[in-house]
C-alpha cells in the first residue's frame, strides 16, 4: 500500500500569551500540545484515531489540514512536503474534514443546496465539472428535497450526511472524520459508518476516523493509532492491537469499556485518575502518574515510539514483544 | 422481594404544540422500582424515556401535559401534590443527575456552598456540620481533597469530577428515588468506566432505587438489574438484565442489541441497522410503532395496536408475534 499522507515527528505548540509577549524572541511562552507524532495513513486505508479529550486528537487533525500550524516535523501529502499555505489550499481540494458537530459546522442561515455548493465556490471550480445538490445528497443516502431545508430543520443523523455530502463534492483523496458517530443512535451509527466504509471501496478514499468508540472502531478501521497527553502511545493493525495491546494505556482503554452483556461485567476498575492537563505534564513517561505497572526509569525518562513487531509501534520502556505474533 | 419505592400506572404525556395534533411522547407507560435496585431505562433519541425522567420528578416543560395516569412514590400520587408538597418529595423523597453536570451548579456560587444549601430540607444540623457532611460525602464519591474542592467554583472542576460532584449532592439527601439521566454520556472513556464502578459501589448504601436513564447497551449491561426498553413511547419489553441481553423477545430489543458494536464478537466490517426511522406521535400510527421497521411484521400488526404478552413472572412484551 502506498502511502497517501505522511506525519513525521510533528510537533504543535501553541503560544500561551497573545499579544505582545509573542514578539518577544522566540515568540513568548509556548505550550506543547503534540509531539514526536510519527503516522502514515496508506491510500485506500482506514485508520482509526483513539484518544480521550485533551489528548491531542482534533489538534492532530487540524494540523494536518493546515489549520493549526505546526513547530516542527514534517507532513507530506503524496509525498510532496506540505509547508506553504498555497500547499495547504492545494491539499484542501483534496482533502475534507467532517467536523464533530455537524450542525455547528453548517450555516444557519444557508439552505442545504448553497451550503453544498460552497466548497466549488471556494476552490472557483469551473460550473461544468461541479456536481448538482441532488447528486451529492443522493450518494449519502438523502432525499434530493433536502436541498432546499436549513441546518436547524436536520435531525442528528440528516445533518451527519449533509456534512459527509459537503466533504465529498471535490471527491477528495482523504476524508478526516473527527467523532462522526458521537451523539448519534447506535441504529444510525451503523448507516453512517456503513456509507463511510463503502465509500471507501466505492471511490478508494483514505478514512482517518478519530473516536473514542473502541467498539465501533473494531470493526471499521483497518489500523489504530492511541494518543495519550500529546503523544502516540501505540500503533498498530487494529485486531492485532485488540488481541495482544502492547501498552498498559491500551490495555486498561479496552478493559474499560463497559459490556453490554451482564454475564461479562467487571469487577473491578481497570484504570484510576483522569488524564493530567497538558498545563501539567507528568515528566518521564506521560502515562506514569496512571500507570499501574510503573518503574523508577517511567518517572524519569521519557520513552521513545519502538517498533516491536512488524507494524506495531509502543511508546512504553516495559513492552516486550509478544510471543505469538499469529494476529497480526 | 424488597418494598416498592415507586410505582407509575398507565402515565401518558402529550406535548402541546402551536397548530396540531399534540405529540403523545408517552403512552400508558407502567413501571416499579423497588428499594436496592437499579432498574434501566433504555431507548434512543425521542423514545421518550427522558420525558419519563423528567415526569418522575415533575420537571416537565409547560408545553407537556400529563394526559393519564399516577406516579406513585411510597404510596402517595405525586401528581396530585401541590407545588410546594411536590418541592419537599424533590431532593429527599426523589433526586436527580444530569447528563451535563456544568447545568447541575451554579458556577458563581462555591460548591462547599451549594453542597450545604442542597441539605436546607434536613432538620437538626448547624451549617458546619452540613459542610461536613458534604466533605464526607465528597470524600466517598472519590474526590480526593474534598476540603479544597469545597472553596472550588464548578467551572474549575473537570467534567468527571463535577459529575461525581452531582453524585455526592444526590446522594446528600438520601434519596427514596435516584433518577440518572445518561449520567456517564457526557464523559471521557476512562471516567465513565470510574463513574460506573462508583455507581455500582454506592448502591449498596442508597437505600432507594436507581433509576439509570441511558441508550447505552453497556451501561446496562455493567449496573442494571432490570430493565425497560421504550420506543415510541411505549415500554416494548420488561425483564431482568440477563434476559434482556440473552433472551430478549421483543423484535426491537433484538434489533437494538445486535445494532451495538459492543456485542458484536465476530470482525463486522457492515455494521447492522435498524431500517427506517421511528414513527410520528402526533398522532401515533394505529397498529404497532416498531412494524414499519420490524422484520418479523404481519398484516394484524399495521392494524391493531399490539397485546401486552407477560412471558414469564418477570418478562413482558408488548407484541403481537411473541406468545407466552
Amino acid at each position: 500500500m502506498t502511502a497517501l499522507y505522511d506525519i513525521e515527528d510533528v510537533r504543535v505548540d501553541m503560544p500561551l500569551a497573545s499579544g505582545l509577549s509573542s514578539l518577544l524572541p522566540g515568540g513568548g511562552p509556548k505550550l506543547n500540545l503534540l509531539d514526536d507524532i510519527t503516522l502514515t495513513i496508506g491510500s485506500g486505508e482506514i485508520v482509526g484515531l483513539v484518544g480521550e479529550s485533551g489528548s491531542g486528537k482534533t489538534t492532530l487533525a487540524r494540523a494536518m489540514l493546515g489549520l493549526t500550524p505546526i513547530s516542527g516535523g514534517q507532513l507530506r501529502f503524496r509525498g510532496r512536503e506540505l509547508s506553504s499555505n498555497a500547499s495547504f489550499t492545494t491539499l484542501r481540494r483534496q482533502t475534507a474534514m467532517m467536523f464533530q458537530d455537524p450542525v455547528a459546522s453548517l450555516s444557519p442561515r444557508m439552505k442545504v443546496g448553497t451550503l453544498l455548493a460552497e466548497p466549488y465556490a471556494i476552490h472557483r471550480i469551473p460550473k461544468a465539472e461541479r456536481r448538482s445538490a441532488a447528486d451529492l445528497l443522493a450518494r449519502v443516502g438523502l432525499s434530493p428535497q433536502l436541498a432546499t431545508r436549513y441546518p436547524g430543520e436536520l435531525s442528528g443523523g440528516q445533518a451527519r450526511r449533509v456534512s459527509m455530502a459537503r466533504a465529498l463534492a471535490l471527491n477528495p483523496l482523504l476524508l478526516v472524520a473527527d467523532e462522526p458517530t458521537a451523539g448519534l443512535d447506535v441504529s444510525v451509527q451503523g448507516e453512517v459508518l456503513n456509507l463511510l466504509t463503502g465509500l471507501r471501496r466505492d471511490l478508494g478514499l483514505s478514512l482517518l476516523i478519530i473516536s473514542h468508540n473502541l467498539a465501533m472502531l473494531r470493526h471499521v478501521s483497518e489500523r489504530i493509532a492511541i494518543l495519550y497527553l500529546g503523544r502516540l502511545v501505540e500503533v498498530g493493525p487494529t485486531a492485532a492491537v485488540f488481541a495482544t495491546p502492547l501498552h498498559p494505556y491500551t490495555a486498561s482503554l479496552i478493559a474499560s469499556e463497559p459490556q453490554p452483556d451482564p454475564r461479562r461485567r467487571r469487577a473491578d476498575l481497570a484504570i484510576r485518575g483522569e488524564i493530567p492537563s497538558v498545563l501539567n505534564r507528568p515528566g518521564g513517561c506521560v502515562f506514569h502518574s496512571r500507570c499501574p505497572l510503573v518503574e523508577p526509569i517511567c518517572r524519569t525518562t521519557p520513552p521513545a515510539l519502538r517498533t516491536l513487531a512488524p507494524g506495531r509501534d509502543v511508546r512504553c520502556h516495559l513492552a516486550e514483544p509478544t510471543l505469538n505474533q499469529d494476529d497480526s | 422481594m424488597s418494598a416498592v419505592v415507586l410505582q407509575v400506572e398507565g402515565l401518558s404525556v402529550a406535548y402541546h404544540r402551536g397548530s396540531g395534533a399534540p405529540v403523545q411522547a408517552l403512552r400508558s407507560v407502567d413501571l416499579v422500582a423497588r428499594a436496592g435496585e437499579v432498574v434501566g431505562i433504555v431507548g434512543e433519541s425521542g423514545s421518550g424515556k427522558s420525558t419519563l425522567a423528567a415526569a418522575l420528578i415533575r420537571l416537565l416543560p409547560p408545553a407537556a401535559e400529563v394526559t393519564h395516569g399516577a406516579i406513585r412514590y411510597r404510596g402517595t400520587d405525586l401528581l396530585g401534590l401541590s407545588a410546594e408538597a411536590m418541592r419537599a418529595v424533590r431532593g429527599r423523597g426523589i433526586a436527580a443527575i444530569f447528563q451535563d453536570p456544568m447545568t447541575t451548579f451554579n458556577p458563581v456560587i462555591p460548591m462547599g456552598r451549594q453542597l450545604v444549601d442542597y441539605q436546607h430540607n434536613l432538620p437538626g444540623l448547624s451549617r458546619h456540620e452540613k459542610r461536613q457532611r458534604a466533605a464526607a460525602m465528597l470524600t466517598r464519591v472519590g474526590i480526593a481533597d474534598a476540603a479544597r474542592i469545597l472553596d472550588r467554583f464548578a467551572h474549575e472542576l473537570s467534567g468527571g469530577m463535577r459529575q461525581r460532584a452531582a453524585v455526592a449532592a444526590a446522594l446528600l439527601m438520601t434519596p427514596g428515588v435516584l433518577v440518572a439521566d445518561e449520567p456517564t454520556t457526557a464523559l471521557d472513556m476512562t471516567m465513565e468506566a470510574q463513574v460506573l464502578h462508583l455507581l455500582r459501589a454506592l448502591r449498596q448504601e442508597v437505600q432507594g432505587a436507581i433509576l439509570m436513564v441511558t441508550h447505552n447497551l453497556g451501561v446496562v449491561g455493567e449496573l442494571c438489574d432490570r430493565v425497560y426498553v421504550i420506543y415510541a413511547g411505549q415500554v416494548v419489553e420488561e425483564a431482568l438484565v440477563d434476559d434482556i441481553y440473552h433472551a430478549p423477545r421483543h423484535p426491537y430489543t433484538r434489533a437494538l442489541i445486535a445494532c451495538d458494536p459492543g456485542s458484536l464478537t465476530a470482525l463486522t466490517p457492515m455494521l447492522p441497522t435498524i431500517p427506517g426511522r421511528p414513527p410520528d406521535l402526533a398522532p401515533p400510527p394505529p397498529g404497532c410503532a416498531f412494524a414499519p421497521r420490524c422484520s418479523q411484521a404481519i398484516a394484524v400488526c399495521h392494524s391493531a395496536p399490539p397485546p401486552r404478552v407477560r412471558v414469564s413472572a418477570t418478562q413482558a412484551a408488548l407484541c403481537h408475534r411473541v406468545v407466552a
